[in-house]
């Protein structure tokens, strides 16, 4: 057994760690609590006075500005945050909550977990490469479509937070995420290196893969040159997006055919990320595209742009990926927010439909609005009837305008007060009370229905007849129903489309 | 979403010297470093090894293959013989030469190899490898590294190769172990942060391996 070590924080409170190395990356070493509740990191050299006055701030004054507020616990699940930091014989170091155990393989990889993985960190890697996707990582890991689109929604929320608060995370990477698709959760780790503009500089440019073109391009100046690009919250949003990208598409948006030089690998290789960029998928220049014969087996059919087209993320997605990747590759300034991938990806989960195919891998995908609906993945033809609701919410008394935004119903699916008034918002500001949901769609004896079971004011407004709580309301074509009164309360047009 | 290969040559010493408890824990520490690799996503995505045995003669022990398909038995080393160390280099351009994927305007091809060599004495064949090195230089390797195992090592030979000499004092298994892990990590460096001062560089070795200047 090794000894436990017993010392004290800066604030004086008192911390222990078990005296046996867990982990050790470039530039930290990790021991765990004895009860494994924390884990206590020491720095293996000694950071210069700036990287600690950063550190003393990530610890104190930052994390206070996220987490010692209301809605401050929401944060918990979604940063692995230091919460204070120490020395011990002359070791600088930071205490930080241990990584909640669904961030470790519960099941690793295919064939009994041949390759040893059980019980490592789920890094998002895994997970963003269909390669790696269909040969390794055991089914029961990868989870779903819908759970991969709640991925990027939690990770978009995190980066929104920290822009929010004037930091950038500098090193966002899927090393520096750990991701849970089986559950549809993400955690930013790594927050010690956090970039404050104008105070605090990043410490590295990034990790290969997700480093904005505009550093790649000024990488080999020095590091006080004017015209150098660092790591600010612009190379955090082009980072984002190519995260988004991978773990909806499993493949990256820039990793494409097209060769720039072919004597030499590694300017090829800077090239490709920086100087000439092109969106594989770029809707005008098809020179970057992925050559499909030169695809592995198993990178199909994601490697497939035609049949697997970024469009699939749907009409809030797509033009998002547009922007960062035609648009705002160039020009950082137009790259999507945090806070515009997150909104789009909340009304983007009320567009998800339930694949038929009971055994296709993604089992949720988009509707494409075209008559003869099929899921891309698996190519499954939808039959039926959909009821879509069009989303109205009121300006003025009286008055209500289109939201563009819409909810398919599926049978067994959760109405919520965010559906119900446009002022509610999904995310960490959510009232304890609004989290239940108000109402649910069910399937029965050939019709739609709305059962309500916490909407006051829901009704049909043509016939004006109410439907109570504990009632329902049969969805009719061209039906429109109140599900509010008052600010920001909705109204829905039903649209009955007959596949 | 072409994937370069990153091609690994691995140039084990198995000359008599090595009989006994010097191979057994080269063995131990090889597959340690596959499982470790194998763990690391990026690595099962573009590493494929290869490993050149030398004592009497060079071998081809595993031709060029993906991480994941590396299947080694336990490498021998006979009773007695030479470290023919020339012979060696030379069936490594031969195999480079063969292997390597290079860049087409229409493909991608494969990264820079990386080169690691182990031995615990020094060429027999001095002139075979003195004449194999400016060869070996020629194919443009991403990175060279030499490892002068236990004391009967001759360092001078290895830094007219290349300067990355590493040194372990002993033969044993905690020896080998800490430099397979570092050749493990030296292999997966190219996922992680890159730092603001240009080229990515290897890891700092373990304690137990010096690295000379």
């Amino acid at each position: 057994m090794a000894r436990v070590v017993t010392c004290q924080t800066f604030e004086g409170r008192t911390v222990a760690f078990v005296d046996e190395v867990i982990g050790s990356g470039a530039m930290k070493e990790v021991y765990f609590s004895p009860d494994r509740s924390y884990i206590v990191a020491f720095y293996k050299t000694r950071p210069d006075p700036r990287a600690r006055e950063r550190l003393e701030m990530i610890t104190g004054r930052y994390r206070e500005s996220i987490f010692d507020q209301v809605g401050g616990d929401y944060w918990r699940n979604l940063f692995c945050w230091p919460t204070a930091m120490l020395e011990h014989q002359g070791r600088l170091g930071l205490v930080a909550p241990t990584y909640p155990g669904h961030f470790f393989f519960e099941h690793g990889s295919r064939n009994d977990d041949r390759l040893g993985i059980k019980g490592k960190e789920k890094e998002g890697k895994w997970f963003a490469a269909a390669n790696l996707r269909n040969r390794f990582v055991d089914p029961r890991e990868l989870g779903d479509w819908l759970g991969h689109l709640q991925v990027c929604l939690r990770l978009a929320r995190a980066v929104r937070r920290l822009h929010m608060a004037g930091l950038a995370h500098s090193d966002l990477s899927y090393k520096n995420v750990l991701v849970d698709p089986s559950r549809g959760l993400a955690c930013v780790i790594d927050v010690d290196g956090l970039v404050v503009p104008g105070k605090y500089p990043p410490d590295v440019v990034g990790t290969p893969d997700f480093i904005a073109p505009e550093v790649v391009i000024t990488s080999h100046l020095p590091k006080d040159d004017p015209a150098r690009q660092l790591p600010r919250r612009e190379t955090d949003l082009h980072a984002l997006a190519v995260l988004i990208y991978m773990y909806l598409l499993y493949r990256h948006p820039l990793r494409g055919g097209q060769v720039h030089d072919i004597d030499d690998e590694q300017r090829d290789e800077r090239l490709a990320m920086g100087e000439r960029a092109l969106f594989i998928e770029h809707p005008s220049e098809p020179g970057n595209r992925i050559r499909v014969a030169d695809a592995k087996p198993t990178e199909l059919p994601w490697a497939d742009t035609e049949r697997l087209p970024f469009t699939l993320t749907g009409p809030y997605l797509s033009p998002l990926f547009q922007q960062a990747f035609v648009t705002g590759l160039r020009d950082p300034s137009q790259r999507p927010s945090a806070n515009d991938w997150e909104t789009a990806l909340i009304k983007t989960v009320d567009l998800i439909q339930p694949c038929r195919n009971l055994g296709c891998e993604q089992k949720w995908y988009l509707f494409d609005n075209s008559t003869q609906p099929r899921c891309p993945f698996c190519g499954t033809a939808f039959h039926g009837q959909l009821p879509v609701l069009n989303l109205y919410s009121s300006r003025a008394e009286g008055l209500f305008r289109p939201d563009n935004r819409r909810l398919m119903v599926w049978t067994g699916q959760s109405l919520f007060a965010w559906h119900a008034n446009s002022l509610i918002v999904p995310n960490e500001r959510l009232a304890e009370t609004e989290k239940a949901r108000v109402g649910y769609f069910v399937f029965h004896a050939g019709s739609w229905w709305l059962v309500n079971e916490r909407l006051p004011d829901l009704m049909d407004l043509a016939t004006k007849t109410p439907a109570p709580i504990g009632g329902q309301l049969q969805l009719l074509d061209g039906q429109r129903i109140l599900l509010a009164k008052g600010e920001g309360g909705r109204l829905v047009v039903v649209q009955m489309v007959e596949i | 979403m072409p994937i370069r290969r990153l091609p690994v040559y691995i140039l084990l010493d198995t000359s008599g010297s090595m009989r006994g408890e010097p191979i057994h824990s080269v063995n131990v520490g090889l597959r340690a470093m596959f499982s470790a690799l194998r763990q690391d996503p990026y690595a099962l995505e573009s590493v494929h090894l290869s490993i050149i045995t030398f004592d009497i003669e060079p071998r081809e022990y595993l031709p060029l293959t993906p991480l994941d398909g590396v299947n080694i038995g336990e490498i021998q080393a006979p009773d007695s013989g030479a470290t023919f160390l020339g012979a060696a280099l030379e069936l490594l351009l031969q195999c480079v030469d063969r292997d390597l994927r290079r860049n087409t305007p229409e493909a991608k091809g494969d990264w820079r190899p990386l080169l690691f060599l182990m031995t615990d004495g020094s060429p027999s064949d001095l002139h075979a490898f003195r004449q194999a090195i400016p060869e070996v230089k020629r194919r443009d390797f991403g990175s060279i590294v030499a490892c002068a195992a236990g004391p009967k090592a001759r360092q001078d030979y290895l830094r007219e190769l290349t300067d990355r000499v590493v040194t372990l004092d002993t033969l044993d298994a905690a020896a080998f172990s800490g430099f397979f892990k570092w050749v493990s990590a030296s292999v997966a460096v190219g996922s992680s942060s890159a730092g603001l001062a240009d080229q990515v560089s290897l890891p700092p070795p373990p304690p137990e391996i010096q690295l000379l200047p």
